[in-house]
């Protein structure tokens, strides 16, 4: 191989690599809207009831932190994306529905900020 | 960046072999080059994820409050950050929040934190200030005076039966508005968690409790069928149905829903499928009259005195009758 083939190699190879890793930044600026998306959501949604005491109301919401790193969530249902996203849509006891108020990708976003509460 | 490094990397090695170096100075070059590149590669990519990300909103002032150095705004799709919706932000400057009323039309610019865990608003420009006289003229609504008959339109219950206001005539009634989906603490879900209280605490006294009823209307007619509002108040009363007996949930026609909503000092509109709203608690008389109004600031206790008070008058006898006698 030349020289000049061995730079074109290279260089070649260094535009792959910045490529790569623009890529990466890329996606990691997607994941970073989605987080920032479903603490927003949450901020919104979910955190006045959630994230305060309201003693006036008839049952206590519970404290959301740790909730996928336990098998059942606190009603007693496995911790499963799809039982939180129907507990989010469908509500369950005092606890509202969110029918028909979030979109496919906010329930998503949710769930996947759900999962970062340690 | 990239091109320029390659470019000077051709370059710089065309320029070593005309003048005969030897290939290991161009190799030391070359990887050289390539460390180098790789680093800026590198740090560029670090400095695009920890970089803030800015967005255009545009949208309208519902509130503020100073005291949090948040404004609520209605605001459009913002692309690549939030969906059209009504959400509170924080204004990065504090002044700015005093210039800004409710109605004011807005740009602004929403500042993602690099790391994606705070946001906020900056360069807040107030576009069109019009809309500051029609939140301010929104005539309150017109209340039925205390003493004057309450209205006589149908409302359906949790079971899908109808009934009227005046059906109840011989007891006291505590009515109040909610919407099942309401997501704030301190609204629906509060109104309904106390008349639970009511319910219970009434339940200990039964000469209290043949005397009075309760009544919670949705002002979402659209989705709270009577299946919803069944769904509801079994929550609210610890699953057990026979609570209805005292306990009605109900829903109406939008049209007539307008003029209960007018009569008992309720505003609500839907924006956004959620539904902004105020609270309204109206305590009728056994005669079907309004003896009192309620809005924000009330407690159970205090309530529930009232709705005693109101139930003493009622001479014993015979509204257990009255009710089945004029409800299907």
């Amino acid at each position: 191989m030349t020289g000049r083939s061995r730079t074109a190699v290279l260089g070649l190879g260094l535009i792959a690599g910045a490529a790569l890793l623009a890529g990466c930044s890329w996606l990691g600026d997607r994941f970073a809207d989605d987080k920032t998306r479903g603490r927003a959501l949450f901020v919104v949604h979910c955190a006045d009831c959630h994230q305060a005491a309201h003693p006036e109301l008839r049952k206590q919401p519970p404290k959301l932190e740790g909730l996928f790193q336990s098998k059942t969530l606190p009603s007693g249902a496995p911790a499963t994306d799809a039982q939180v996203r129907k507990t989010i849509i469908e509500g369950r006891g005092t606890m509202p529905a969110f029918d028909q108020r979030l979109s496919e990708k906010d329930v998503d976003d949710l769930v996947r900020y759900l999962h970062t509460l340690k | 960046m990239v091109c320029l490094l390659l470019s000077q990397l051709r370059l710089n090695s065309s320029h070593y072999a005309l003048i005969g170096e030897e290939p290991v100075n161009l190799r030391k070059l070359k990887l050289t080059s390539a460390v180098v590149l790789f680093v800026v590669s590198f740090v560029m990519v670090t400095a695009s994820q920890n970089k803030s990300k800015r967005y255009n909103l545009r949208g309208e002032v519902l509130g503020k409050d100073p005291a949090t150095n948040e404004i609520t705004v209605k605001h459009g799709d913002i692309p690549g950050f939030m969906p059209a919706m009504s959400m509170p932000y924080k204004v990065k400057n504090p002044s700015v929040i005093q210039e800004l009323q409710p109605g004011d039309k807005i740009t602004a610019e929403v500042v993602v934190a690099g790391n994606g865990n705070d946001y906020w608003l900056e360069n807040v420009r107030i576009t069109d200030q019009s809309g500051r006289k029609a939140a301010k003229a929104a005539a309150p609504p017109h209340l039925l005076a205390v003493g004057e008959p309450v209205p006589t339109l149908p409302l359906t219950n949790q079971d899908g039966k109808t009934f009227r206001l005046s059906d109840f005539k011989g007891k006291a009634v505590l009515v109040t508005f909610i919407y099942t989906r309401c997501p704030m603490p301190t609204f629906c879900p509060r109104l309904s968690s106390q008349f639970a209280r009511i319910h219970d605490d009434l339940k200990k006294t039964p000469d209290y409790y043949r005397k009075t009823h309760l009544l919670t209307i949705s002002f979402d007619p659209k989705y709270d069928t009577a299946p919803v509002l069944r769904k509801y108040g079994l929550a609210y009363l610890d699953n057990d149905p026979s609570g209805f007996a005292h306990w009605d949930f109900a829903s109406t026609t939008p049209g007539d829903l307008r003029q209960l909503a007018s009569a008992f000092g309720l505003e609500y509109f839907e924006e956004d499928n959620q539904i902004s709203h105020t609270m309204s608690i109206v305590l009728i008389a056994a005669d079907g009259t309004v003896a009192r109004y309620w809005s924000t600031e009330w407690t159970a206790a205090e309530l529930e005195h009232a709705l005693r008070d109101q139930a003493a008058k009622v001479a014993t006898g015979s509204p257990q009758q009255a009710k089945q006698k004029s409800r299907p």
